[in-house]
């Protein structure tokens, strides 16, 4: 039985698209849904230059945004006619992922690209690659040293938890002891709490608005209708809700739904298209969500490609790709909504 | 206090447990080199007295004095380091580990603390074994893989493995044949002559005779006798004492005309056999009657049984019911057919020990008491009283615990079950183990008097008296074959015996039971 | 093969003349103890949330959500208890859950309404039931290994089918399930499910021959046997059960979460061994207790509630969780003595 038989077509965002990526795109046996090239322009040039193959090892692609980052990483690079994609079976388990790594190591690839399941545990490994003289884009979660890569690409976690604060701050502002609530993601990530800290920073500049209750729910469906269920029978009166993830906001929207509530605010975390859909809609207290662009693999890729060509970025860096990129995370709310709509993963 | 005090000596013990008072105020003296004897009925006590001086259970009240000393054996590590060592009827080995293993479980040998040095520790089982008549076992062997007997010699081996002073068999012969037996007191001669008491556990009243130093009965949680000499005390006298009655060893009276041919077979084994456990047997068992398979341990005797009811697979021939074939290798075929087992292990193999009396008298009737798989409980309940009362299973209330019923009437709710299944052929595999000698007999008059009511029987007993008490026709096996057939009247113990332990070949003898 | 799951302890000496009635009396108290310990812990959780959070805690409504919230794992934990009681265990409850609410969910499963949605999780619940049973009935495979193995393909089938979207529904006569205006008699039509698998559960494990012959495997499988019942037919029953449990609960929690995904059911053999185990059923087998296993399941999910309602972290939470599992069977073996 076939999970989803909407095909998308797909998307390219830019006029200037080989004849043999999109063929190769439309013959593909991948499944062609949610597989967004994203509204971005590649980074580096388009031109063919010298081949390149790209290694890809990521974590399995169990969650809408993980699934995501692994499309936006396949589009982008069947988009290049001089790129070679070697992406492996994506894994939660360090020992695994390392091993992967090792390999992608030992068939010489000319440019990796890691997400790895834990930043820490596969800095070891990252080190390695780089000594072999194989550059390292590390995608997302940082490696514990610099030296363990090239360039490092990610989301802002803390900046989502502010972005997040600052909106809910500006809509409240004008209210006396407004109340907020804050659905978090898995307790026992970092980012986790990287982005609690941004919310709560940002509620620091309303002193009318306070916290009240957070509850931690692990990013599933199950998880967010459960403990939203629990945080409306707490607060009987609140007026925002800042849940971390797009994928538990489902079953939170759920809770909202059951419960008869809709007194009040939410925002979300990461672009899910079921969320944008809903804040395009407005027809339910989903108001805005705060980017966590799984575009950025599509990103890494343009890097990579740039790195294994010796190329620079025109017009942001023309001869050496830089060390560091943070993406910001806007928020997505009905006045830009349509502008977004492209990126939004499912 | 005398000048040599006993080694040990338990006085004014009180046990209970919830709802039973299992020792009220036992006293007892053992003196260093004697076997001193413990008789009782089942329920009488003996085991929760061997359980506290093994240091297993801690009595109420009562004091226990070793070499005149007060001690209290809090644990079964403190009553081994006095030199107290327990070989328990249901063995407690460890199945996956050598025979040197076992026995020197808990106090290896070790180097540096904590290595284990193992060729020590084999050699010096070695030598244990082969002070116990055992050479042939080997010390690395699993036990598992070993015979019950041996299994009984490991367990000695580990006993003798501390220094003991003290050591407490219960019923160490009911696994045993006869030769084995033999070794087995050659061994207890052996060790109190070297001044190491033995107190030991046996229903057996031939065996007491011929070991026993001192005799104690227990009944009902008290000694109702201490020290009475174990070789000169009649027979009588001791059962009474056990039972409070005088109870023979009393087999029923068989019908006056035999049951006899004008009645049909209702069991028909045509050439049944199991490569390897039992040669082509051929057997035929009437409506009222009762037919022995006598033979030793490995004889394949509950292998015959088994295979006839379908917990074995046969490689050849055939079984009938009611001239019937019965599906080969089904248990549940042959439940259909109308054949029902009481097992040797009557714990592992029958019993569901966490439940009632009653259901464990209808588990194999459930279907009778159900409407579209919905149980009618107090026809159920019914129907089981019916049967507990007509095998007189004590207490008759049938909602008690089956755990809490000695054995005898533990084998009572087996047969009460396939009574209550109605079934044809009922297959007695060892009844009487670990039965005492008055509800033996009442046992006997039951399984008789099924018999009479047209209930064709099988028994399969190690006891020969027994089989040649109970039975009507008695079929002699040695190592798989049947050596001889003839009417339980007929024969004799010896003669059995010698039939069994022959060494040449006796098979012409041997007939076709029909 | 089979040795008494536990010795009787206490004296193989007990004489049936001499306790009598007081033995079977005692018993009888014992598993009313059991019973009433369990009702007393609830009850005072219920004082701790009423004094902690008297305005949220006691109210229709936290009732209502209680309840719903046990009803998907209350719905496992059923059938959990007859495998346990059969002396099995069945550790792909949670994956059988995720792949039923997976497939259940798919677009093509969507067009045939509430109907397609109902039966698919149901037939993906007792298809993978059925090869659980078969393994462990037939095959010989232990149960530990024979569901470890279906939790692991369970799960990867769930996510090849997901491709880690999650699944959202759309069909409203689905989804009205979950809200206030199906509440019947103020009655979550879940509950009302959760409280109907209950009742069935109980009759059949006290009343029928299925549960009878399901303790008698349970207790002595041999002894069973050679008693002429049909063990191994009793055990593919008894998986299949447990994979009937799971779509039903599937269903639930697609009611419940309006969507489908692959992460589903996450943890629910651990939670439905939990419950049973400190409900009374013997690990080993040969004694279980439904009443036990949902008090079990309220319990948990009144201490999930409570935390919540008085804001305390997830850590804390799991913490008590584990607390009470190991407070619950210690009390357990004080009263009920010698098993």
């Amino acid at each position: 039985m076939s999970p989803l038989t909407s095909r998308r077509g797909l998307l390219f965002g830019t006029a200037a698209v080989s004849a043999g990526a999109l063929l190769a795109g439309c013959t593909s046996n991948e499944p062609s849904d949610g597989k967004q090239a994203g509204s971005a322009q590649p980074a580096a040039s388009d031109t063919p230059g010298k081949h390149v193959t790209i290694g890809f090892a990521g974590p399995q692609a169990d969650h809408g945004w993980l699934n995501a980052i692994n499309d936006n990483a396949k589009s982008r690079a069947e988009k290049y006619s001089d790129v070679t994609l070697e992406i492996t079976e994506g894994s939660n388990d360090t020992a695994t992922q390392i091993g992967q790594i090792e390999t992608l190591i030992n068939k010489k690839v000319d440019v990796l690209v890691v997400l790895p399941a834990d930043g820490k545990a596969l800095t070891q490994v990252g080190l390695k690659a780089m000594r072999a003289g194989i550059p390292v884009v590390n995608l997302d979660r940082v490696f514990n040293t610099p030296q363990a890569y090239r360039c490092w690409i990610g989301g802002d976690n803390y900046g989502m938890g502010l972005n997040a604060g600052h909106y809910i701050g500006e809509k409240l502002k004008d209210k006396p002891n407004a109340r907020v609530v804050e659905l978090a993601g898995l307790d026992n990530l970092e980012l986790t709490r990287q982005r609690t800290q941004g919310f709560d920073d940002a509620l620091k500049n309303y002193p009318n608005i306070k916290k009240v209750a957070r509850q931690a729910a692990d990013f599933t469906v199950e998880s967010g209708q459960a403990k939203m269920a629990q945080l409306l029978q707490a607060q009987p009166e609140f007026d925002a809700l800042w849940n971390h993830d797009d994928d538990q906001g489902v079953g939170a929207l759920r809770a909202i739904e059951q419960a008869g509530r809709d007194d009040f605010l939410m925002v979300g975390g990461a672009g899910a298209l079921s969320a944008f859909q809903a804040i395009k809609r407005d027809d339910s207290v989903l108001k805005a969500t705060v980017l966590y662009p799984p575009t950025m693999a599509a990103s890494a890729i343009d890097l990579a490609r740039a790195l294994g060509q010796g190329k620079g970025i025109g017009g942001l860096a023309e001869f050496e790709i830089p060390a560091s990129i943070t993406l910001y995370s806007a928020v997505v709310d009905k006045t830009n909504v349509d502008t977004y709509m492209p990126t939004g993963f499912r | 206090m005398a000048p040599e005090p006993p080694l040990l000596s338990m006085s004014g013990i009180t046990k209970s447990f919830p709802g039973v008072r299992a020792l009220d105020g036992v006293d007892l003296d053992v003196q260093a080199g004697e076997v001193h004897c413990l008789l009782g009925q089942n329920g009488a006590g003996k085991s929760t007295l061997i359980k506290i001086l093994a240091g297993a259970h801690q009595p109420d009240t009562g004091t226990v004095r070793w070499r005149g000393d007060p001690v209290v054996l809090r644990s079964p590590i403190a009553a081994m380091r006095l030199g107290i060592a327990t070989i328990y009827q249901e063995l407690d080995l460890v199945g996956h580990l050598s025979v040197a293993e076992n026995v020197h479980l808990g106090h290896e040998p070790t180097a540096a603390g904590f290595v284990v040095r193992r060729r020590a520790a084999r050699a010096a089982t070695a030598e244990l074994l082969a002070r116990l008549g055992h050479p042939e076992i080997d010390p690395a062997r699993p036990v598992g893989r070993l015979s019950a007997a041996q299994q009984q010699i490991v367990s000695m081996a580990r006993a003798l493995s501390h220094d003991v002073r003290l050591i407490v068999m219960d019923e160490p012969s009911a696994a045993l044949d006869p030769e084995e037996v033999d070794n087995l007191f050659r061994i207890v001669a052996s060790l109190t002559a070297d001044g190491v008491a033995v107190v030991y556990i046996s229903h057996r009243l031939e065996e007491i005779r011929r070991i026993g130093d001192r005799v104690t009965v227990l009944k009902d949680g008290r000694a109702v006798a201490r020290g009475l000499p174990a070789k000169t005390t009649p027979t009588r006298d001791l059962v009474a004492l056990m039972t409070g009655r005088t109870v023979e060893y009393v087999f029923p009276e068989r019908p006056a005309p035999a049951p006899a041919a004008e009645r049909p077979p209702v069991l028909q084994v045509r050439g049944l056999a199991r490569a390897g456990e039992f040669a082509p047997l051929d057997l035929e068992v009437r409506a009222g009657e009762i037919v022995g398979l006598a033979g030793l341990v490995g004889s394949g005797r509950s292998e015959i049984l088994e295979t006839i009811y379908g917990a074995r697979r046969p490689t050849a021939g055939q079984v009938l019911v009611d001239g019937r074939p019965v599906r080969p290798g089904s248990v549940r075929a042959a439940v259909r057919a109308g054949l029902g087992l009481a097992p040797e292990e009557r714990k592992a193999q029958a019993l569901l020990m966490l439940e009632s009396v009653t259901r464990n008298v209808s588990v194999s009737s459930l279907s009778r008491f159900a409407r579209a798989g919905w149980i009618d409980r107090s026809a159920e309940r019914g129907a089981a009283r019916a049967a507990v009362r007509e095998l007189s299973l004590r207490p008759d209330d049938p909602s008690v615990p089956v755990r809490t019923l000695s054995g005898g009437n533990q084998q009572k709710a087996v047969l009460a079950r396939w009574l209550l299944r109605g079934c044809k052929v009922l297959l007695l595999d060892e009844p009487t183990r670990g039965v005492d000698v008055g509800a033996r007999a009442e046992l006997y008059a039951v399984v008789r008097r099924l018999a009479d009511e047209g209930l064709a029987v099988l028994l399969v007993s190690s006891e020969v008296p027994e089989v040649l008490g109970l039975a009507d026709r008695v079929l002699v096996l040695r190592e798989g074959h049947v050596v001889h057939t003839a009417p339980a009247t007929d024969l004799d113990e010896h003669r059995v015996l010698d039939l069994v332990m022959n060494a040449h070949p006796v098979a012409s003898e041997g007939s076709p039971a029909s | 093969m089979t040795q008494p799951v536990s010795p009787p302890r206490g004296g193989t000496d007990k004489t049936a003349t001499a306790g009598r009635p007081p033995a079977w009396r005692s018993l009888a108290a014992r598993a009313d103890v059991r019973t009433l310990s369990l009702l007393g812990v609830l009850a005072a959780l219920i004082v701790i949330g009423g004094v902690t959070k008297p305005d949220e805690f006691l109210d229709t409504r936290n009732l209502q959500l209680v309840l719903t919230q046990a009803s998907v794992i209350g719905v496992v934990t059923v059938g959990m208890t007859f495998v346990i009681t059969a002396g099995g265990i069945d550790l792909s409850v949670g994956a059988i859950v995720a792949l039923a609410s997976v497939w259940a969910t798919t677009v093509a499963t969507q067009e045939y309404g509430v109907g397609g949605v109902l039966l698919t999780s149901v037939l993906v619940g007792l298809g993978c039931g059925l090869v659980n049973g078969v393994l462990i009935a037939y095959g010989g495979m232990v149960p530990f290994i024979a569901t470890l193995a279906m939790l692991a393909s369970a799960r990867g089938l769930a996510l090849r089918i997901t491709g880690g979207r999650t699944q959202v529904v759309t069909v409203d006569s689905v989804l009205r399930l979950g809200e206030r205006d199906s509440y019947v008699l103020g009655i979550p039509p879940l509950v009302l499910v959760f409280a109907v698998v209950t009742v069935i559960g109980w009759l059949v494990l006290n009343r029928t021959t299925f549960g009878r012959r399901t303790v008698a495997v349970g207790g002595n499988p041999e002894a069973a046997r050679l008693a002429g019942i049909d063990v191994r037919r009793q055990r593919l029953y008894l998986y299949l059960l447990s994979g009937l449990c799971c779509g039903i609960a599937a269903f639930l929690l697609i009611v419940l979460s309006g969507s489908g995904q692959n992460t589903n059911g996450n943890l629910y053999e651990l939670d439905a061994i939990a419950a049973a185990i400190i409900g009374g059923t013997l690990l080993s087998g040969g004694r279980g207790t439904i009443t036990g296993s949902v008090l079990g399941v309220l319990i948990f999910t009144t201490i999930t509630d409570i935390f919540a309602l008085n804001n305390l972290p997830t850590d804390a939470q799991q913490i008590a969780k584990g607390a009470i599992i190991v407070a619950a069977v210690l009390v357990q073996r004080r009263t009920a003595g010698t098993t």
